[in-house]
């Protein structure tokens, strides 16, 4: 319980803070590192507990992305029905897809899902362009329909959702790492055999943990769509496909705030170098190697020591201090 | 899966008939041919290479057999994955000693009870006392005879009828080694147990049967008291 307490506490501390931000920092900014940071949970988890490094992420955020931009532009205007529609796209795609590509490990697992994201980029764009506009994408943002309690169609009661959204998906990582099914998963990425000698199914275990992460990502792609009322082929570009593994890798592979940290920095320093540097993605490149190089642990993974460290000092300072006091 | 009624009615925990295994074009066991009933502590003795691990790990399932079959009472064990194999009750402790190192000793013995339904902890620190003090222990910072502790601590769980354990004696100091024997010999009360191990002086402590493996072949079975000793073993080595 008390545990519990502290994880919560931590948790709205760090989200929080997000909100807190909005006051000095612009609002589609925090949006972007709001979903980038679903988008990264997803890919943190199945890098950071199953030990699979996946390069398709794209894939599956379009498949989210469209399902919600087919339902907006299509049928009909409900922003939750269209968030809804592409979760369920990206869950049918991860549990079709799964069953064969979680049988690959490390680098054939990350190239067939590369292999993925672009077949669907290139479906998008060209094999069924007649539906999905092509290039030109679709365009929504009208259609979306106004609801009493949270219109999405305002990037600030947005904001509201996604921090709700945010919260509950980091809830649910929180609650699976600290489950069973989580010690599976670590155990599975440690050493598969032994896991099936106690008497679990590797591939049953690598394939929840591959439809949980990919329907993760596709609720950040349904975000996505649902927030720029536009989706193009441009969402599943393989050149956008390491994006949320350095993105896991910057904040902290396996922690659990890494996502959030990863988003925060990775978000903000593309921000503020395209600003002033025309060839930015150059710059973040050179940026991101020297990163890698001067802490393989992330952000996160660095910091989270140190400040445990200091608080736990301090911790001990008081108490000394307190002990003394009731000496005298 | 057909049940085979001579295996049931002879009340064998394991028999393995005519069992060949080939690691791609080499060929590694052959004709092999044992049998483990209840309450029974079995133990295949051979040099290095004389396929011991390779007998344990087909009858894990965790390799195909090129033909032979190795049943356990009625139910016929080829083809079943070694999770299925494991959750009818035999547990294999492989020889590396390689607990969850990310894991606490908790949370290791967790993931054992979960998959067993067997929360009975009291069981297993009370063959292995000094685990208590290590639950929050990670297990890449346990030592060798603690690993081994764990590892076979967790096989426990959900009560299996067989327990296959390679070379637990290997690496361990002598104190460890004689506590483990102990264990080993307390165990077979309710669990029947296979041995792969080259210390044959615990081997012969211990068991009840040994086989005895020489490039792939059963050399002699060792079924009385009087034969089992470490010089009538290393005779057939």
């Amino acid at each position: 319980m008390v545990n519990a307490l502290r994880w919560w506490w931590g948790i709205l501390l760090a989200f929080s803070l997000l909100a807190a931000s909005r006051l000095v920092l612009p609002l589609p900014f925090i949006n972007e590192v709001i979903i980038f940071s679903i988008y990264t949970m997803g890919c943190n988890f199945l890098l950071g507990r199953v030990g699979f490094i996946s390069f398709g992420q794209p894939a599956y955020l379009a498949a989210g992305a469209y399902g919600t931009a087919f339902y907006l532009f299509y049928f009909g205007t409900d922003p939750y029905v269209g968030i809804l529609v592409g979760v369920v796209s990206g869950l049918a795609l991860s549990a079709i897809v799964g069953p064969m590509f979680v049988r690959l490990r490390s680098d054939y697992f990350a190239l067939v899902n590369l292999a993925l994201a672009v077949i669907i980029y290139y479906l998008m764009q060209k094999v069924l362009a007649d539906i999905t506009k092509g290039d030109n994408g679709l365009w929504f943002l009208t259609r979306i329909a106004s609801n009493p309690v949270l219109d999405l169609g305002k990037p600030g009661q947005f904001f509201i959702f996604a921090m709700l959204v945010a919260v509950a998906v980091w809830a649910l990582y929180k609650y699976l790492d600290d489950s069973i099914y989580g010690a599976c998963c670590l155990a599975t990425k440690v050493n598969e055999d032994k896991l099936e000698f106690i008497g679990y199914s590797n591939f049953s275990v690598r394939l929840l943990a591959f439809v949980i992460a990919n329907t993760t990502t596709a609720l950040a792609g349904a975000m996505y769509a649902v927030y720029l009322g536009f989706v193009s082929p441009e969402i599943t570009s393989p050149h956008r496909a390491p994006d949320p593994v350095v993105v896991t890798i910057l904040g902290g592979t396996g922690t659990l705030y890494g996502p959030i940290v990863g988003a925060v920095a990775y978000t903000g320093m593309k921000d503020a170098i395209s600003k002033v540097i025309g060839n930015w993605e150059l710059f973040i490149g050179f940026l991101l190697v020297f990163i890698m190089l001067a802490g393989e642990k992330g952000i996160w993974g660095t910091l989270a020591p140190r400040l445990e460290k200091l608080f736990s000092s301090r911790k001990a300072r008081t108490a000394a201090g307190d002990g003394a006091g009731a000496r005298r | 899966m057909l049940p085979d009624p001579s295996a049931a009615a002879n009340g064998e925990i394991l028999a393995v008939k005519d069992l060949n295994v080939s690691y791609g074009a080499s060929k590694v066991l052959f004709d092999i041919g044992l049998s483990v009933g209840p309450r029974e502590i079995v133990a295949c003795v051979g040099r290095n290479g004389a396929g011991k691990s390779t007998l344990l790990k087909t009858i894990a399932g965790f390799l195909k057999p090129d033909s032979g079959s190795v049943r356990s009472g009625a139910i016929s064990l080829a083809g079943l994955k070694s999770y299925e194999i494991a959750r009818m009750g035999i547990k294999y402790v492989p020889q590396d000693k390689k607990v969850f190192s990310d894991l606490t000793v908790r949370e290791n013995l967790e993931l054992g009870s979960y998959a067993s339904k067997d929360y009975d902890w009291d069981r297993v620190t009370g063959y292995f006392p000094k685990l208590k003090q290590l639950m929050d222990r990670k297990g890449g910072y346990l030592s060798g005879g603690e690993r081994q502790m764990l590892m076979i601590g967790r096989a426990l769980l959900g009560r299996p009828k067989a327990l296959l354990v390679d070379e637990p004696a290997e690496g361990l100091a002598p104190s460890i080694v004689s506590h483990l024997r102990e264990v080993l010999r307390e165990l077979s009360a309710n669990t029947a147990l296979v041995l792969v191990e080259q210390n044959l002086p615990l081997v012969c402590a211990i068991a009840s049967r040994v086989y005895a493996l020489k490039e792939g072949r059963v050399v002699a079975e060792l079924a009385d008291r009087e034969s089992i000793r470490p010089d009538v073993c290393e005779r057939y080595l």
